[in-house]
């Protein structure tokens, strides 16, 4: 471990990572170490990007009970990191797959209603907002209108895909859980 | 079951107490008693501790209450639809070790397990406040900031509570545990007037979160006990954790406590989301890192904490509900610590104020 450890100190010095982060990364033992230091290197991982990426692998590994060279060895996870495009692209997409790995369901949801809104084939001047992370069961419904005949469009708009908009209320209350 | 404690301090004006020598003469006799100048300073976290928290639950602190023994329940908020449960702190801290416990945060500043010397002056205190509103029905626990029984065969107040609020009307009391430390109980009349409730959980909840706590087959036939014996009882889901499979170990766990309860004959059942504060949720990753029921799908909340996604969580809430009325009987169930819409979501109807709510979950 040695080494690595050495490596993994200098990054993290040079990246700022905080001591919580540092600690899991050295305790995640050699191969799992080395294969996040050798990611983080190659797709230049900022400060922010490498913690979370420490957080959520220390997190799957505990749940999945599995180690985190096999998530980072994941052909979801893999690809990203040798995806065509620029490094903060490729950085970007890491990062996302590893949300999608530590909150599948949180994603999968998230998919299923955003397909609902865009089925809803709202006209311009009505946007459907989810909570963020969907962390509520409230929906913003932002109408951007310029004069009162406007506005009465949008809101007839809005009444005719009343019955498709509760079901979007639904899906947030637990329907298809 | 029986706990083990390293220490028993007690404060050194009270220990002629009643309490002091019960504990002096029921002590185990593996734990050295001593006694000390003020038991606020013994309670303090022993920082050369690994784990100040865990050490703090070995060490016994029998000590003068000097803040009320009454306190509104500490999950209420006007944010949420509540209970009205009026809690009543004979004790702080607990044995078992639940991996989400909120005592984690809530005691860590004083994490010994605290034993109060003059509790009979909370007595004085539930006499004074039924004064106070005659005709109001209040619903008294003992097992928000402490189990209820864990440690009842060494401190001994069970006997005294039970008699005390068997011999009044318009008292309720709710004795919470997770353990089947019961048997003080069997004993006494409780008249109607006490109801034991315990936290229900799946069995792999137990398993990886709960350690030092009875079995969940072993809760609910001490709930059995108790029944027989005379007391009402309750069930509380709390917390809810929505792990993969939960749905179906929810299923299963309903259908144990309905074999070992009928539903006409349970009092209540209550339901709560894992939830915890950020700082609650790094102690408890702290303390039990390879927990994987600590890492579920929770996001942050309006409220500040963190909770699993709305519809992942009132999804699940729904199922449980329709699970307990499936048996086609009424039991009364309710959501602590969650927005009036999510009831509304759950039981199909806006939840009770907070007064009515308290009546119906009264005994009479």
């Amino acid at each position: 471990m040695e080494p690595v450890a050495e490596k993994i100190r200098e990054l993290a010095a040079r990246r700022h990572i905080p001591e919580a982060q540092l600690s899991k990364w050295l305790a995640m033992g050699n191969r799992s170490a080395s294969s996040l230091c050798e990611i983080a290197e190659r797709l230049r991982l900022r400060t922010g990007q490498l913690a979370r990426a420490i957080d959520l692998l220390d997190e799957i590994a505990v749940r999945d009970r599995s180690t985190i060279e096999s998530i980072l060895a994941r052909d979801e996870v893999r690809r990203t990191t040798i995806l065509a495009g620029s490094t903060p692209a490729r950085a970007a997409a890491f990062l996302a797959a590893l949300e999608k790995l530590r909150f599948p369901r949180l994603q999968r949801m998230a998919e299923r209603l955003r397909s609902e809104i865009d089925a809803l084939r709202l006209p311009a001047g009505i946007s459907v907002i989810l909570p963020k992370s969907l962390a509520s069961d409230e929906i913003a419904i932002k109408l951007v209108a310029r004069n009162p005949s406007d506005l009465s469009r949008l809101i007839d708009a809005l009444k005719a895909r009343e019955e498709a908009i509760a079901r979007v209320f639904g899906i947030l209350g637990g329907d298809e859980v | 079951m029986k706990f083990e404690l390293d220490e028993i301090l007690i404060e050194e004006p009270e220990r002629g107490s009643a309490l002091a020598r019960r504990v002096i003469e029921r002590a185990p006799r593996s734990s050295r008693v001593s006694f000390v100048e003020d038991g606020r300073v013994a309670s303090m976290p022993d920082l050369q501790s690994s784990d100040p928290f865990a050490a703090g639950k070995r060490r016994m602190v029998v000590m003068r209450r000097r803040s009320p023994f009454l306190m509104a329940c500490p999950a209420g908020s006007a944010q949420f639809a509540c209970c009205g449960l009026q809690v009543l702190v004979l004790a702080s801290n607990c044995p078992m070790d639940c991996s989400y416990c909120f005592l984690q945060e809530y005691v860590a500043d004083n994490p010994a397990f605290q034993v109060y010397s003059n509790y009979t002056d909370a007595f004085d205190e539930i006499d004074r406040m039924r004064a106070n509103a005659p005709g109001r029905v209040f619903r008294i626990g003992t097992g928000e900031l402490a189990d209820s029984l864990a440690f009842d065969s060494i401190i001994g107040m069970g006997r005294e509570l039970v008699e005390y609020f068997a011999d009044r009307e318009n008292l309720n009391l709710e004795l919470k545990t997770k353990t089947d430390e019961i048997e003080n109980l069997l004993a006494l009349d409780p008249r109607d007037r006490v109801l034991v409730s315990w936290t229900l959980s799946p069995e792999a909840v137990y398993r990886t979160s709960e350690p030092r706590t009875a079995p969940p087959r072993a809760r609910l036939a001490a709930a059995r006990r108790v029944l027989d014996a005379g007391y009402r009882v309750a069930f509380h889901f709390d917390p809810i954790i929505a792990y993969d499979g939960a749905d179906r170990d929810y299923r299963e766990m309903i259908e144990d406590m309905f074999d070992a309860i009928p539903p006409e004959r349970i009092t209540f059942v209550s339901m709560g989301g894992l939830r915890m504060t950020p700082t609650l949720r790094a102690a408890a990753r702290r303390r039990h890192p390879d927990d994987p029921m600590l890492l579920g799908e929770e996001v942050p909340a309006s409220d500040g904490r963190i909770r699993s996604f709305a519809p992942l969580r009132i999804g699940l809430y729904r199922t449980i509900a329709e699970r307990i009325r499936s048996r086609g009987v009424e039991v009364p169930a309710y959501l602590c610590m969650e927005a009036a819409s999510v009831h509304q979501r759950v039981f199909g109807a806006a939840p009770a104020s907070v007064a009515e709510l308290n009546e119906r979950l009264a005994i009479r």
